[in-house]
């Protein structure tokens, strides 16, 4: 029988771990506490060593904590990260997302800043300053940086934030040995609009039930009894974190072109994926290592930054085959990444303010198989313990704001 | 350049814009009809983050039987796509009985549901058609797309 209203409002009979407000993927009030609570306290990948090889190299990254921030590779080589605002009158220093300048030179009235973030030039600077202000007292703002776990850029706002390798808490040590074989090179960096909230992305990523969605997926894998689809386990690890074990995709079974045998160092045709809290997954499939990060910029709205990386010793050939098997399924014709962008679109369609949204369930518990959906909750658990809110409950005052009136 | 293949401008650019027709009407097997069998079909888009040419589609014309005929197990965005092309340049290479054509592609997106159109994407086919026969057809299409962020993307070429 179908439900009426008080019916399908109602919270489910199942653990509250087990389900979630949809409220907290359409609130805006909560994504700008998302933003302070998570975005600016956590480790975020926000480049890889390969976008700026060449001292004087710069890339832009705009922060999902709302803050632009400009990579620069100091002619030490160092990478080092500042916030993207000339200190002056605040123009932004750099315009485009990459590209080599001795100095960052604000166009505007031409402050120069060198790659350590230091002031080099203010015009007329006696002139018009006297001995009142210096370039001593103008430096750029730095941004905690570290660049690991396969030559990625992570970046952190909070200055004060621990160590990269203690937040991402061994959760990348099982694809260490592919991430760390070789240099790596991104050989694709685009961005797709996405009308969603952005924890719903992460959760897609987060549990292959979804491969129901998935005809490609379910040919290679689900449907192979062969290929270990059903004894990949889920791994929960702290600080929000998952990983997928591997399996041997059987990707002979689908047609459409591409998927060559080509694999990766120390995977010749496997699969293992890491989710990070918050917004990033590192996908290594075959050939191809898939990044996806993703900068929020509503409650319903967010920018996907998609990456595919291969070895900075490829061939144009081997380059060229890498670049079809990412195609097959994650280019913006992918089979696979067309099909998961649109049901994210249709949740938040569906699920929007007002709209008498049922309660989100993430119950499935199969042993922490593939398609148990424990990553989401441990996901939903992390997002509680940074929000101090409740995910079945969020509108109800936050635990910190109680404690600190 | 030839004057007797410069009276092929008109069938180059008809060639052109039935392609457009064609898969606009998802009449797939009418575009492979147009194609050479050693048709070559290449989508890609610069990346100005990262200073390179992204390839996102590259198959021949036996691969894109296979990609058009998987379409329907696939779930989609089934919103119709119109492509609208104007032919800029028409070279013309005697030796090989070729022509190299630049069209500028826009592509619209209509909403099945409501009706609203939206331009999905802007670009440049750069395709080589073969004059070998009276029928010119296409040997190779290069899709460069000026547009990257294509949200949700779509299953269909362009
Ligand atoms: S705002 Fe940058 S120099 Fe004035
Ligand atoms: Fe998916």
């Amino acid at each position: 029988m179908s439900r009426n209203s008080t019916q399908w409002t109602q919270k489910p009979k199942l653990p509250s771990t087990h389900y979630s407000d949809p409220v907290i993927y359409s609130d805006p009030e909560i994504f700008e506490e998302e933003k302070e609570k998570i975005f600016k306290k956590t480790w975020l990948l926000a480049s890889h060593e390969s976008e700026l090889p060449n001292p004087y190299d710069f890339r832009t990254y705009d922060h999902p904590g709302g803050t632009k921030l400009v990579i620069v590779r100091g002619e030490d080589m160092k990478i080092r990260t500042f916030i993207n605002m000339c200190p002056h009158r605040g123009n932004l220093l750099v315009y485009e997302p990459s590209g080599n300048s001795k100095n960052l030179v604000c166009i505007f009235h031409q402050w120069a800043f060198n790659g350590k973030g230091e002031c080099v030039d203010i015009p007329r600077e006696k002139e018009g300053y006297q001995d009142r202000l210096c370039k001593n007292d103008v430096a750029l703002r730095e941004v905690r940086t570290e660049t690991a776990f396969g030559g990625f850029v992570w970046v952190n706002l909070d200055d004060n934030c621990g160590p990269l390798k203690d937040y991402v808490a061994g959760a990348l040590d099982y694809m260490l040995p592919e991430l760390e074989s070789e240099p790596l090179e991104t050989f694709w960096y685009y961005q797709a609009t996405l009308n969603t909230n952005w924890k719903l992305i992460h959760d897609t990523n987060s549990e292959f039930y979804h491969d129901y969605l998935h005809y490609h997926n379910r040919i290679t894998g689900m449907l192979d009894p062969k290929s270990g689809y059903w004894t990949r386990r889920l791994k929960a690890f702290p600080n929000g974190h998952a990983q997928v074990g591997t399996m041997q995709a059987k990707y002979d079974a689908y047609e459409g072109g591409g998927h060559s045998k080509l694999g990766w160092p120390h995977l010749p045709d496997g699969w293992k994926l890491v989710d990070l809290y918050p917004c990033i997954t590192l996908n290594l499939r075959n050939s191809v290592l898939r990044i996806d990060t993703y900068i929020p910029i509503s409650a319903t709205k967010m920018y996907y930054e998609f990456r595919a990386l291969g070895l900075k010793s490829d061939t144009p050939e081997i380059r060229r085959q890498r670049q079809k098997d990412a195609a097959v399924i994650w280019s913006p014709w992918g089979r696979n990444l067309h099909e998961d962008l649109i049901a994210s679109e249709g949740q938040t369609i569906a699920m929007a303010k007002g709209s008498e949204s049922m309660y989100f369930i993430a119950a499935r518990e199969e042993d922490a198989g593939c398609q148990d959906e424990v990553a989401l909750r441990h996901y939903l658990g992390e997002w509680d313990k940074r929000m101090g809110r409740s995910h079945t409950n969020p509108l109800a005052k936050p635990a910190a704001r109680t404690v600190a009136a | 350049m030839s004057t007797k293949l410069n009276g092929n401008r008109v069938d180059v650019e008809e060639l052109i814009y039935q392609s457009c027709m064609l898969m606009d009407e998802k009449d797939f097997n009418g575009f492979l009809g147009l194609c050479d069998d050693g048709f070559e079909y290449v989508l890609t888009a610069y990346s100005w983050e990262v200073k390179k040419d992204m390839i996102f589609l590259d198959h021949s014309k036996k691969e894109l039987k296979e990609l058009f005929d998987l379409l329907p197990k696939h779930n989609t965005d089934r919103n119709p796509l119109t492509r609208n092309a104007v032919v800029y340049k028409v070279d013309y290479d005697d030796a090989k009985k070729q022509a190299n054509v630049i069209s500028t592609l826009q592509v619209y997106r209509t909403t099945q549901d409501g009706g609203r159109t939206g331009l999905f994407a802007v670009g440049k086919y750069h395709d080589t058609v073969s004059l070998k026969s009276g029928k010119p057809t296409l040997v190779k299409r290069h899709v460069k797309l000026d547009t990257r962020d294509l949200g949700c993307g779509h299953h269909i070429p362009f």
